[in-house]
């Protein structure tokens, strides 16, 4: 079997005296789409934070396509191949949409000839030229002038994606990708995800809908109170009796109940 | 060109070129309520300079941005940890610090100033500000100016982007300490002399309005600020002098005393001020207003497309 | 023993510090606010008082005033501007961004009204120093050889007396246990059902007061008003406030009084120009070795500008 792209090894984490994360591993293969569920207050947004160095963790390893990443800093982690999403839109509002584009190319263009040529000022430039086809590609390419303040929450979450896409990431950490998206706008975003993993993108997802995840990942980590209390299939993870029980509590396990 | 008109552009040009050195901090997000204490450094470094080792122009100017420049930088590694009221703070305490000990050193005059030998008409000031202009359009098109402006907007994310939020804060006040610090060379040689007591924390607060009320997203902000400020008191020339008679009927005050006649242009821009921080408290110039601008069209079309999304 | 009398005239000196860096301390504890208009509100009640004592009432309404009516009139228009600024920057920031702790916009906004107050009152009443009428500051008390000037004492008192109902109103009345919920939490404050738009104008008209008595106790003991008194106390106020801890009462109250003693001291051993140095110089050393300061804790003033 090849090296994963990441593997969270006995992971643990406490703010003031309360362990959040507790001992907890998993690995997510190349190319595989892995999903991260739990009910509230799990420790998956913290699970994020500790993979992309935003937290540090008390104890376990984290490796990424087989190299320990335990001392990289918050900001090199994205030149080592993980962007991610965050679970409310974190664009800058003040950059244009081709501008928030160009950002995510950062961990690859700096370097002095990245860092000083212009982007715009004498016509056109190779990063915004990247952008713009990058933008295109994704059916996004109508507005790389705007402000992205301006546009719908739909687009900008798509946006989002288009820049975590343009640091060329092996894995890709989705934060509730479907929050606060319509019926439609979700199926679209469905769409837009399956294209993403097409080209070789690993993924992670956090995600609350379950009609999401089954039909987005194969496989499903579960947490409850900061455990892994699953690991496995999508499609088994509903039968799982002590998936049932943290979602539904003890006196539901034995009933034949959907997660929600 | 008349002594007026010499002296009013020599006026503008100088407070161009310190504007812009605000403005760099500003732009990623600091607020430099320092800027006195860094005209001040360069100002006197190109004093000491021409009056005690008799440089040529040439070398006094450039040393003021250089000594400015370094002086700015390594005052931004410490302080730039802090953030929020705190850095405005210490910023301001850096100006303090600076006029107390300049004050109290007599190789630099303390409080009696230092006469500059070599007098510089307004060309200098003038082409150094369409310099120090056209530097800063240029800095703020290239990757590093996208990155300040991402810190600004949220420096986290900016981090996990790959940005060295700390490096790229650094880099944009200690270039900034050094177009203050120019600004302040200029400013030696074009009053022909440096007295502390005008480096004072009302020049600090003034330069950062010039900065925030012309609009720090976009480098046309500073200059919009910095000139509408400089010219606005030769604008209302006129009108002033009754204001003043009214206010002093409105008091019972006597002709006794006498009205600095600068005071009203402060007042004017406080107004200001305080109407843009409640209607626009972007600025007046904005990335958004100069895109209308420049592409009336295209913003047409696009917003078409936004409606049948 | 001239030590001792110029520790004695430190305290003094601290106490106008004390109650200017209390106004400061409290707007940013509470709402996360550097208020550049304080220094500006000291100066008017001293600047307005001589101006009613000197001139009278305004369109020749009255002939001068005593001064004690002439200074209470100007505390009453510092406490007034105050709850003008209130209007224009914080109450206006809530109901448009409902974001209360972004105060980069409203620090602006006071720096505007500080340009707008202080020329004002330059061109009203011009730019020079002016003689206060009030009472002698000569008259003074002996005790055990060190020499207290009756006013100072008085007012030294009076502050006193003011910072101890200040703490009692923050721990034990309604209003104050709303301000500190604001402190914690804007939103969850609102949320708690504590009416914001009733209890923030308490911290202005607050500042107002203390600002005012400060300029007006000011005026009496120092026998002297300027367009520029606020300027220095200003400095020195923030100096105390960031010495004692952002946000802290009685780390102002101390801070204050350290600044007091750090000036008079400084005077005694290096001069009078040395003051801006080490007065400043601590604030730096205070803001870069320890941001909390004495009393201080580290949340406050972090947000993002």
């Amino acid at each position: 079997m090849s090296t994963p792209i990441l593997s969270v090894e006995n992971l643990s984490i406490s703010f003031g005296g309360l362990t959040v994360i507790d001992d907890v591993s998993f690995i997510a293969p190349e190319g595989g789409r892995v999903a991260l569920i739990g009910p509230n207050g799990a420790g998956k947004t913290t699970i994020f934070n500790l993979l992309s160095g935003v937290y540090r963790q008390d104890k376990g390893h984290i490796r990424l396509g087989g190299a320990l990443i335990d001392d990289a800093p918050s900001r090199a982690r994205i030149g080592l191949g993980m962007a991610r999403s965050f679970q409310n839109i974190r664009l800058m509002p003040h950059l244009s949409v081709v501008e928030n584009v160009m950002l995510g190319q950062h961990s690859r263009a700096d370097r002095p000839g990245g860092m000083w040529a212009p982007l715009k000022l004498f016509g056109r430039s190779p990063a915004r030229d990247e952008a713009e086809a990058l933008l295109a590609d994704m059916g996004l390419g109508t507005w790389p002038g705007q402000e992205v303040a301006t546009l719908p929450y739909g687009i900008r979450k798509k946006i989002e994606l288009v820049r975590a896409l343009a640091a060329r990431p092996r894995l890709l950490l989705l934060d509730e990708p479907a929050a606060g998206l319509n019926g439609t706008e979700t199926a679209e975003l469905m769409a837009f995800l399956d294209r993403i993993a097409g080209t070789g993108v690993t993924l992670l997802v956090v995600e609350h809908d379950m009609s999401l995840v089954r039909s987005l990942c194969d496989t499903a980590v579960v947490l409850n109170f900061g455990r892994k209390i699953y690991d496995g299939p999508t499609a088994e993870v509903q039968k799982d009796p002590q998936v049932l029980e943290a979602y539904l509590g003890p006196r539901h396990a034995g009933e034949d109940a959907h997660v929600a | 060109m008349s002594g007026y008109w010499a002296g009013l552009l020599t006026l503008l040009a100088i407070n161009v070129v310190f504007a812009y050195g605000i403005y760099l901090a500003v732009a990623a997000g600091q607020l430099n309520l320092g800027g006195a204490g860094f005209q001040a450094v360069g100002a006197y470094a190109a004093a000491w300079l021409a009056f005690e080792m008799e440089m040529p122009l040439a070398v006094t100017i450039a040393a003021s941005a250089v000594v400015t420049g370094v002086v700015g930088y390594l005052f931004a590694f410490p302080i730039l940890r802090l953030k929020g009221v705190y850095l405005v703070l210490g910023t301001y305490a850096f100006a303090e610090v600076v006029a107390g000990v300049i004050l109290n050193s007599d190789s630099l005059g303390g409080a009696m100033g230092m006469p500059v030998p070599t007098f510089i008409d307004w060309q200098v000031p003038v082409i150094a500000a369409a310099a120090t202009a056209l530097l800063c359009f240029y800095l703020m098109s290239t990757r590093f100016g996208l990155v300040v402006r991402a810190v600004h907007d949220d420096d986290l994310v900016a981090d996990l982007m790959g940005v060295n939020v700390p490096r790229i804060r650094v880099i944009a006040f200690g270039i900034g300490a050094a177009l203050a610090g120019l600004s302040g060379g200029l400013y030696a040689h074009a009053y022909s002399f440096v007295e502390i007591q005008n480096f004072n924390a009302a020049l600090s607060i003034y330069v950062l309005l010039y900065v925030l009320l012309g609009g720090a997203q976009t480098p046309w902000g500073p200059f919009a600020g910095a000139a509408f400020f400089t010219l606005l008191p030769e604008l209302l020339r006129a009108g002033l002098p009754a204001l003043t008679e009214m206010l002093s009927a409105l008091l019972g005050k006597t002709g006794v005393i006498s009205t600095p006649d600068e005071s009203w242009r402060f007042v004017i821009l406080g107004v200001v001020t305080v109407l843009m921080m409640v209607f626009r408290p972007e600025g007046l110039i904005t990335r958004a207003a100069i895109e209308r601008l420049t592409h009336p069209r295209r913003r047409a079309k696009d917003t078409a497309v936004e409606v049948t999304e | 023993m001239l030590l001792l009398q110029q520790i004695v005239n430190g305290l003094m000196l601290g106490s106008v510090y004390v109650t200017v860096a209390v106004a400061f301390t409290l707007t940013i504890g509470i709402l996360n606010f550097l208020n550049f208009t304080i220094p500006t509100l000291f100066m008017l009640a001293g600047m307005v008082g001589w101006g009613l004592a000197y001139f009278g009432l305004p369109f020749g309404l009255s002939g001068p005033l005593p001064w004690p009516l002439a200074l209470a009139i100007g505390i009453a228009a510092a406490i007034l501007c105050s709850l003008v600024v209130e209007r224009f920057t914080f109450r206006y920031l809530q109901t448009k961004y409902g974001d209360s702790t972004e105060h980069a916009i409203p620090l602006v906004s006071s720096l505007g009204f500080l340009l707008i107050l202080e020329n004002l009152v330059r061109i009203a009443y011009g730019g020079d120093a002016q003689r206060f009428p009030g009472p002698s500051g000569d008259l003074t008390a002996e005790f055990g050889g060190l020499f207290f000037r009756v006013p100072q004492l008085v007012s030294f008192f009076i502050v006193l007396a003011l910072i101890v109902g200040l703490a009692w109103i923050m721990r034990a009345t309604r209003i104050g246990r709303g301000l500190r919920a604001i402190a914690e939490n804007p939103d969850a404050a609102a949320i708690l059902g504590v009416e914001t738009g009733r209890v923030v104008p308490m911290v202005f008209l607050l500042t107002g007061l203390l600002c005012g008595l400060a300029g007006a106790l000011f005026a009496v003991n120092y026998g002297e008003v300027s367009p520029q008194m606020g300027e220095d106390i200003g400095s020195k106020a923030i100096a105390g406030m960031v010495v004692g801890g952002l946000g802290s009462l009685w780390g102002a109250v101390a801070g204050g009084i350290v600044v007091g003693l750090v000036e008079i001291l400084t005077v005694h051993f290096f001069g009078a120009d040395a003051v801006q140095v080490a007065v400043w110089g601590a604030l730096l050393l205070t803001l870069l070795a320890r941001p909390q300061g004495l009393f201080g804790h580290n949340a406050i003033g972090k947000g993002k500008l």
